[in-house]
Parts: structure tokens; sequence; C-alpha cells
């Protein structure tokens, strides 16, 4: 995971990235044979390669990753720039090697390899910067999209669905999408026009982002743990003549959720231990089978 | 009940597609469900059945690539299941779980068989064939569909009737335990939005966001913009503290002897 490493870390994985790439290469020249830079790309061009940009895991696969669909992703415009056939195979070639990136914030980085490509620029330098990209890109869309914006949307969403609310599902699809494809958009023509420029911005800002993602997501994840993770006792407590409830009288004297609080840091440290989610699982309903059982649930 | 199937088998296969293509999000629970509901004839079931799920696969995304437990089938069989038997919405998430982990099993192999067909490409690009390019990411698209339509088929057209009838046999204590599990399976997806995000730096939001919802009773959206209200400051606060330019600096130094 991106978003947490160290520098060494990063360029460790960096690295691999790069002998990935080369590994499934099958480029045998590196530069262009017409070296005159291709037809500009209009609005219309970007906006196609975003829509395909949709289907980046079409053909998704644990070789490549989304090369296949990295590639239907830049088609119409790389035919549009090489007029050269051996050109446009050699840069198929090129963008066939092994990607992994986010499929959220991807467009930033065709983008500005369809700039570069315009430009003519040498294939091992356009490899250099896909692999670069690759990481910080991952950081960002993970802390933005899986770790941000989808529990926000989703906890809102929901929430209205079990008041039993048709509001659940639509506000929970707008609000996801006026940002899924506000960026979309934005970032394929903001990563054409900037061109090479917006590599050391986008570096400079990765950790700032997704710092500032990590605040709202966690405080958010907060409020989802006290919302939505049900869990309470029906046990008494005799004490002489006196019944008390264990939930009522004493659990919640202490701190409303406090059940809730304990498992869910209690799952926590367990998956920081090594368990899989689904042995949690299994785990879970074990509990709840055993719990229920012996009534203590 | 064979055009139900049919008609939740393709919504089940485009879901499916738009799990992995597409994203508009339309695959997760709180919109399949009252969808499902809807072809059904309960939406008010699919919904509280789709929120429940939702909250169980918040934090069961693709996490730097992993393979999560399935979304799609998850949704359409815990929502056909609670509306055809008629329970707890929290039951289903037991019946959902078991056969979102088996197909997440089945989409890993599919993954896997998809790697040869990358040579078939290299081919095609030595000889300039984009458009067989094409029609491989169309292939791979359309297999998805086909894998999702059956696996979603399968278990609702010949699995209702035994499915509504071992809820019957099934004693109370087996349905209340399911039902509290799945109360307690949301800790689950939240855990592990936790594992990769919370540090040090992050424990004290997640006590705010805790405690805004445990003693204030804040609704969500107020949570996430007050959050957001103190992400900015951080980010503004954090540009103005960033280290002049060397040049100033020594300015500085200088002017101070």
């Amino acid at each position: 995971m991106a978003f947490n490493d160290s520098d060494a870390a990063l360029a460790a994985k960096a690295e691999q990235r790069m002998a990935q790439a080369l590994a499934t290469s099958t480029v045998e020249r590196d530069d262009y044979v017409d070296t005159q830079p291709g037809e500009p790309l209009t609005n219309r061009d970007i906006n196609r390669m975003a829509v395909r940009s949709l289907a980046l895991q079409a053909s998704f696969n644990y070789e490549r990753m989304q090369a296949g669909g990295w590639l239907y992703t830049l088609i119409p415009a790389l035919r549009k720039i090489h007029k050269n056939p051996e050109d446009l195979s050699n840069s198929m070639k090129m963008h066939l090697e092994f990607i992994n990136v986010h499929p959220f914030d991807v467009t930033f980085l065709s983008g500005l390899v369809l700039a570069m490509e315009q430009n003519k620029e040498k294939i091992s330098t356009i490899r250099a910067v896909k692999v670069a990209l690759m990481g910080p890109l991952g950081g960002i869309g993970d802390a933005m999209f899986w770790l941000t914006w989808l529990p926000i949307c989703a906890g809102i969403g929901a929430s209205l669905a079990l008041e039993g609310s048709l509001f659940g599902p639509i506000v929970f699809l707008l609000l996801f999408n006026a940002l899924h494809f506000g960026l979309r958009f934005g970032l394929a023509h903001y990563g054409y026009r900037a061109g090479l420029g917006a590599i050391s911005a986008l570096k400079s800002s990765t950790k700032k982002i997704s710092h500032a993602a990590s605040i709202v997501g966690m405080t958010v994840i907060g409020a989802l743990v006290a919302s939505y993770v049900r869990l309470s006792t029906p046990l008494e407590i005799h004490a002489g003549q006196a019944t008390i409830a264990l939930q009522e009288g004493v659990l919640d004297k202490l701190m409303p959720n406090l059940l809730p609080l304990a498992f869910t840091l209690i799952v926590y440290g367990l998956m920081k231990k090594g368990y899989s989610p689904v042995k949690l699982i299994g785990l879970t309903v074990l509990i709840g089978l055993v719990g229920k059982f012996f009534g203590l649930l | 009940m064979l055009v139900d199937a049919l008609f939740i088998a393709l919504l089940a296969g485009l879901a499916g597609v738009d799990l992995f293509d597409g994203l508009t999000h339309f695959h997760r629970p709180v919109v399949l469900g009252p969808l499902v509901g809807l072809i059904l004839g309960d939406v008010y079931t699919g919904l509280l059945v789709g929120g429940t799920l939702e909250l169980v696969w918040m934090g069961m995304v693709p996490l730097a690539g992993a393979q999560p437990p399935n979304v799609v089938i998850g949704s359409v069989i815990g929502t056909a299941f609670a509306i055809l038997t008629k329970a707890d919405p929290k039951v289903a998430v037991g019946v959902a779980v078991p056969f979102s982990i088996a197909v997440q099993g089945c989409i890993t192999i599919l993954f896997t068989v998809f790697s040869p067909m990358m040579h078939r490409c290299d081919k095609m690009v030595k000889q300039g064939n984009w458009r067989g390019v094409e029609l491989v990411n169309y292939l791979g698209m359309g297999i998805l569909f086909c894998f999702y339509f059956i696996v979603a088929f399968l278990p609702i057209y010949f699995g209702a009737d035994a499915a509504g009838a071992m809820v019957k046999a099934a004693p109370q204590w087996v349905l209340d335990g399911l039902s509290v599990a799945g109360g307690m399976m949301p800790a689950i997806g939240f855990a592990l939005l936790m594992k990769i995000m919370l540090n040090k730096n992050y424990v004290a939001y997640f006590i705010l966001g805790f405690v805004a919802v445990t003693y204030l009773k804040l609704p969500i959206l107020a949570i996430a913009l007050g959050a957001l209200a103190i992400a900015m400051i951080d980010f503004f606060n954090g540009n103005r503290a960033q280290p002049q330019p060397a040049a100033t600096r020594d300015a500085e130094v200088q002017d101070g002897i």
C-alpha cells in the first residue's frame, strides 16, 4: 500500500514495477521513425479517451494487470498521433507492458502520456513516467475513493435506505459519481495540458492530499463504527434483591457503544496480526451463534 | 420465478461488469438491493437489506488491488434471499457472505486464466492490429457478464425453495445468532479501512468521529463536513509552514548577524 510507505520502500516498489514492465516488453526500438510532433488532440479526443478509461480493467489479468484496458483507452488517440504504421505498432507494444494504476485517477496519467506521445518522446522516457506515477496515483486513488469518498457516500446512502427512503440509492449514486466523473474528465484534460510539468506538482502534493483525505476518512469511520456496528448483551446482574441489566445499567453508563467499539478494535488488532477478512467473517458468525445459544448476546 | 430469476441474473451481469469497468457504483448493495426488490415486488425490504449489506461491504473494496469478497453476488443473493424467505435483513448478511467469498475465488481464477490472452495481444500489436486488442477487451467484459449471469441465476432459480425450507427448519437461536453476527459484521469492513489508514497521527480523528455520534448524535454528513473543515485548516496551514526558499533564509540569517 503506497500511502503510508517510507521513501525507501516507495523507491524499491518503483524499481520492482519497472522490472515487471521490462519483463513483459516486446519493444524493439527506443525512438519513433517519424519524430515530427503528431497532430494535436482536440477536447473531443481527450473526452473519448476519458470515456474509454472506464474499461481500464476489461482484460484484467495477473500477468500484466490492466495493460489491455490501458491500451484500449489510448488506441484512438495513438492512431491519430502515429501515422507511421511502424511507430503505431511500437507505441502499442510499450503500452501493452505491465501496468497497475488506480482506476479512479488513471486519466491523469493517460492524459500526460498522450501529451508525450504527441511530442514523440522516446519510448523509454514515456515508460519511465508511467512506472514512476503508478505508485503515487495508486496511493491518492485509494485514499480519496476507497478510504474516504465511498465510506461517506455509502454511509449517507445506507442511513437513508435503512429508513426505507428511495433517496438512499439516488443520493448515493449522484454524490459518488459527481466526484468520480468530475475527476475522470478533469484529470484527463489537466494531464494532457500540463504535460510533464504536472509530475512535480503531483509528487509534491501526493502526501498532502492523502493526509487530508485520511483526516476526513478516519473521522467518518469513527462515526460509522459508532452508528452501525451493533452489539449488546441481554445479561442481567443479580445483586441481592435488585436486578441490574448489564447493558443499560452498567455498560451504557460507562460509555454508550462500548461493545461495538471494543469489537471493532479487537477485529482491527487481529487483522494487524495477519488474520484474513474471510477468517474474521467466519469468527464473527461463530461468536453470533455461540453467543445467542448461551444467551450472552 | 423463471422470469424473475432471469431479470435478476441480467442485473447481476451488468453490475458485475460495473464492478470492474464503468465504476458508476450501481453495483453497490444500497442500489442493487432496491433494484432486486423492484424485480421481486418488494422495494421496501430491498432498501433495508441493501442498506444493511452496504455497511458490511463499506470497507471491502479492492485496496491496493486485492480482491475482497464479491459485493455484487452478495447483494443480489442476500436481497433475494431476504425477500423470498421473509427473513430478517441481518440474517441475509450471513447467507450472502459465503456466496460472495466463493465468487471472489472464481474471479481470481478468471484473472489467472486470462493471462495467456496478453500473448495473443502481443502478436496483434506487432502487426498493428489495434482492432484485435479492442475485441480482446470486449471479450473480457463479455466473459464477466456471462459469469455473473450464471452465478446469480442458478442459486436464485434452483435455491429459492430450498432456502425457504431451510429457514423454516432452522432453530430460532440460529437465525437470531446470524442476525447478531450480521449486526457485528460492519466492524470487519471498518477494521480493514483502519488497517490501511490508522496510525498514531489519525487516532485523534477516529475518536472525534466516534464521540460525535455516540454523545452528540450528529448525522454522518455533518461529521464529514466538520472533518473536511479540519482537513482544510490542516492543508492550508501546512502550505504556510513549508520551509522558505534557501535564499530568503540566508538573507534573514545575515540580517540577524
